[in-house]
């Protein structure tokens, strides 16, 4: 008997061993997406030496290294194609809780300033 | 069975009886693993950027600037090349990256032979990374780095002449007389964060190839699904969006 069931027949529904026929999206948007990646990585290159270190440099590389996140979430990952409800469940705890971290660190790092 | 066809689809979605999420059980526990794993790196990220903001301003032991210290690559010792190394680095773990999504669109396909191939290369860049990681780790240790120990402080004199580096230029340190102590932070935070990240990767290489095996053996072409190539390569993904996030707070900035 095939463990292979899937939303469209009328076999009982069964959490453990429920595995849902996966799409076929083709391999195009997979190479669009790594020339993506590896375009910015060179942007991220030429920036470096371009530009002295200073607070805007900082924050164009981590606008930069979040896009990169955002292509590999969504595509590589999956997570776009995938039902509104996972996507929420994984992005929003995410988003919580390490934009809390973040906020406490940008709101008290002065604190914690030995000079 | 066109009728009963209709009535599954049109199940509310938390009633029961259905997948609410429509995906495996095991897909789903990955999914809430990466998160808890990602909570894990952002605190490690946001507590080196805690300590590394509390030296801002130190006239005594300033941070050491990256481009300083990470300025090695194989074959061309003792030229100032900061950051290629690790831009090759992130070159290897974005192709396996992309090995490792085609081999899951291969599994889609139910091609057992091009997820193998595409496992393989996977495996081969994951390996890569791992080497260059070592080799930038023996680079670092031999430098003076320890879990306790810094050295890329710089006396006055070598600070002169470290603002006046460019790309190629020749560079030697002198331990004696142009390093001081720095702050211990930097290297212990750098060995601890890559550290876990390099563990996460090696992780990463045994299960790609425990599923290798499986590949070659014919195990998911027989059960019918390439199921678990997609849950490692879920894993797999993560390890190269930390290091994104590790590459843009520990070399770029």
């Amino acid at each position: 008997m095939s463990a292979h069931a899937t939303e469209n027949n009328n076999e009982e529904y069964i959490p453990e061993t429920y595995i849902p026929e996966p799409e076929l999206h083709g391999t195009a948007e997979l190479w669009k997406i790594f020339w993506v990646l590896l375009i910015i990585t060179v942007v991220d290159f030429i920036i470096y030496f371009a530009m002295g270190a200073s607070m805007v440099r900082n924050i164009i590389f981590i606008v930069l290294g979040l896009v990169k996140a955002f292509f590999i979430v969504g595509t590589f990952m999956h997570l776009k194609y995938e039902r509104m409800f996972l996507i929420l469940a994984i992005v929003l705890p995410a988003l919580a809780f390490i934009g809390m971290l973040v906020f406490g660190l940008l709101h008290e790092g002065n604190a914690l300033s030995n000079h | 069975m066109s009728s009963n066809t209709v009535v599954t689809d049109s199940k509310p979605t938390w009633a029961g009886g259905r997948s609410p999420f429509n995906v495996s059980y095991g897909k789903l526990m990955m999914w809430i693993f990466l998160l808890s794993d990602a909570f894990t790196f952002s605190s490690l990220l946001v507590g080196y950027g805690a300590i590394r903001f509390s030296y801002s301003g130190d006239p005594v032991t300033p941070w050491p600037d990256p481009a300083l210290v990470f300025n090695h690559f194989p074959f061309a010792h003792g030229i100032h090349l900061p950051l290629l190394f690790v831009s090759v680095m992130t070159f290897i773990l974005i192709f396996s990256s992309v090995t490792m999504v085609l081999a899951v669109e291969a599994g889609h396909r139910k091609d057992n032979k091009a997820v193998a191939k595409y496992m393989l290369y996977t495996i081969v860049g994951g390996a890569a990374f791992l080497g260059c990681q070592a080799w930038e780790w023996s680079q670092f240790i031999g430098e003076g780095a320890r879990l306790n120990e810094n050295w890329f402080g710089f006396t006055s004199a070598a600070a002169e002449k470290a603002e006046s580096l460019k790309l190629f230029d020749h560079v030697h340190w002198d331990r004696a007389t142009d390093r001081t102590p720095g702050p211990v932070p930097f290297a212990s935070l750098f060995f601890i964060v890559t550290g876990f990240h390099g563990f996460h990767v090696l992780s990463g290489v045994v299960l790609n190839i425990i599923i290798y095996i499986n590949v070659i053996f014919g195990t998911y072409e027989r059960r019918g699904h390439y199921e678990m190539v997609e849950k490692v390569g879920l894993y797999w993904h993560f390890v190269d969006l930390v290091w994104v996030f590790v590459f843009t707070f520990y070399y770029l900035i």
